[in-house]
């Protein structure tokens, strides 16, 4: 399976897909090939929780092609608890900035026609 | 290494045209051509930079140009890189008379979208993106950058009245340049007032879609001096790279690319922030140009905000940003835009900015990237 679809097969079970360097113990998101760090390219590839909080986020109003009847919708952008990583996704049903402050608790639900779905945890 | 010069430069108006994609860019090139004082034999290659001409039904720019201007046996590279196009590609032009393949070569920059509908431009740009991780999620242009303005008011306590008013002295600048999309006088009001794209950003926070076209002549110190006319000196360059999407950045409020490519331009030059007089500046939407002042190292980390509230970053603070107005009013041809910035301070180091020039200047800095800054180029440019 290539590394785009590995990652969202797991954000359907509401999981990411982290890839560890075997060598330095860097930890990445699944679709990476080299390491950043060490430039190894040997990884354990493991899942976890796709849990978090808001980063930031904006709420879209004039969408891109295929998200019309979504709108208004927010990108969020998460970060993953107990790593430096963040991931991104959509999320529904958010109108004004007061129904999302950042760092309130969210949580990967799927992926879809829409990507990653996020909803609050 | 050739010392690098700008000999000419010729720029279509910014906005809504009726001509051609190709028409727009024969007539920058050859506008630039007349400038230099230099016929198009003189040439030894051309750069030429466009992000959809798809929407023109025309790719392979480069030797559909070369026939326009009768010299089709010359080597021509069309280059894309979103947003950064121009810059990247006077990068390349740059390098090739640095390196000695050229005595002279062309840049053009060029984009014509406005024909198209909103939904199609918001679609396309999307696709400038990590689209795996962005676009595919509905993250529009826009909302990138509102991902990034609403960090930056988390951490630095920034407002929404404070980005409106880079928009305004931005439009301010524009009304004096001729060629500008946007000559309109705003209000902090206006901007607060104009409808939500992608929140927090607003419409007036967002640079427009324009059409338009760029140039600029390119070439080595001996051919600047024998042929005459007004040059000035290319004395920095510097590329940069940034993760293609923004979750992977170390910060989200900083671009890695511009510290990255700025400090390599800063140092060929032997310069410091300091010494710069004005400076152009990617500002695709407010939050941009702030961040770009703190990246650029015109201000601290966090302090951006500020200088845009004090006014430092206008035409008579200590540090003008965008005297041609900039991507929010001059406009934003997405291709040329980098080229256009070149065009903006070679007429303003060689004193043919008319009203909008920045006095007693002597060394000018453009600053272009591409998306959210995953590519970017710097140039430091000096008076002769």
């Amino acid at each position: 399976m290539s590394g785009q679809k590995a990652f969202s097969e797991s954000a359907k079970s509401g999981k990411v897909l982290l890839a560890k360097c075997s060598k330095c113990g860097e930890l990445h998101l699944g679709t990476v090939m080299f390491c950043a760090k060490c430039g190894s390219r040997k990884f354990d590839s493991q899942e976890v929780d796709a849990r978090g909080t808001v980063a930031t986020y904006t709420i879209i109003t004039v969408p891109p092609d295929g998200f019309e009847k979504y709108a208004p919708y927010a990108w969020v952008v998460m970060a993953l608890d107990g790593t430096d990583l963040r991931i991104s996704g959509f999320m529904a049903g958010i109108a004004s900035p007061d129904d999302l402050p950042v760092g309130v608790r969210i949580r990967v639900t799927g992926d879809d026609e829409r990507g990653v779905i996020m909803e609050r945890d | 290494m050739e010392t690098v010069c700008v000999l000419g430069a010729g720029s279509t108006r910014y906005g809504r045209l009726d001509e051609s994609l190709v028409e727009m860019i024969a007539n920058a090139s050859a506008d630039a051509i007349d400038d230099a004082g230099i016929v198009p034999g003189d040439i030894g290659a051309a750069y030429i930079s466009n992000v959809f001409g798809i929407a023109d039904k025309q790719v392979h720019l480069g030797p559909v140009i070369m026939s326009r201007l009768g010299i089709p046996e010359k080597p021509s590279l069309s280059i894309e890189s979103a947003c950064g196009s121009g810059s990247v590609s006077f990068r390349e032009a740059y390098a090739n008379v640095a390196a000695g393949f050229y005595d002279a070569v062309l840049v053009t920059g060029a984009e014509k979208v406005t024909h198209t509908t909103t939904a199609w431009t918001t679609t396309y740009f999307a696709y400038c993106s990590d689209f795996f991780y962005e676009g595919s999620a509905g993250a529009s242009f826009p909302g990138l950058f509102a991902s990034m303005a609403r960090a930056y008011m988390t951490e630095y306590g920034a407002t929404e009245e404070d980005f409106a008013r880079v928009a305004v002295k931005n439009h301010e600048n524009g009304l004096l340049n001729p060629k500008a999309h946007l000559r309109k006088k705003i209000t902090v009001d206006d901007v607060l007032g104009s409808a939500v794209v992608a929140s927090p950003l607003k419409l007036y926070d967002c640079c427009p879609f324009s059409d338009g076209a760029s140039s600029a002549i390119v070439c080595n110190e001996k051919f600047a001096k024998e042929h005459g006319g007004k040059y000035v000196k290319v004395i920095g360059s510097g590329r940069g790279g940034s993760p293609s999407a923004l979750q992977d950045r170390n910060h989200i409020t900083t671009i890695d690319s511009t510290v990255s490519a700025s400090k390599a331009a800063y140092k060929a030059a032997g310069i410091t922030p300091k010494d710069v007089d004005f400076a152009e500046v990617h500002d695709c939407f407010t939050i941009a140009e702030v961040v770009n002042s703190e990246d650029l190292g015109f201000a601290k980390k966090g302090e951006g905000i500020g200088a845009a509230r004090e006014g430092r970053t206008a035409r008579n603070g200590d540090i003008p940003l965008n005297p041609s107005g900039g991507l929010k009013s001059k406009g934003h041809p997405i291709g040329a835009t980098g080229v256009g910035q070149v065009v903006e301070t070679y007429e303003q180091l060689t004193g043919a900015a008319g009203e909008r020039g920045i006095k007693g200047a002597e060394i000018g800095l453009t600053h272009n990237f591409g998306a959210t800054g995953a590519s970017c180029a710097v140039h430091i440019f000096q008076s002769v």
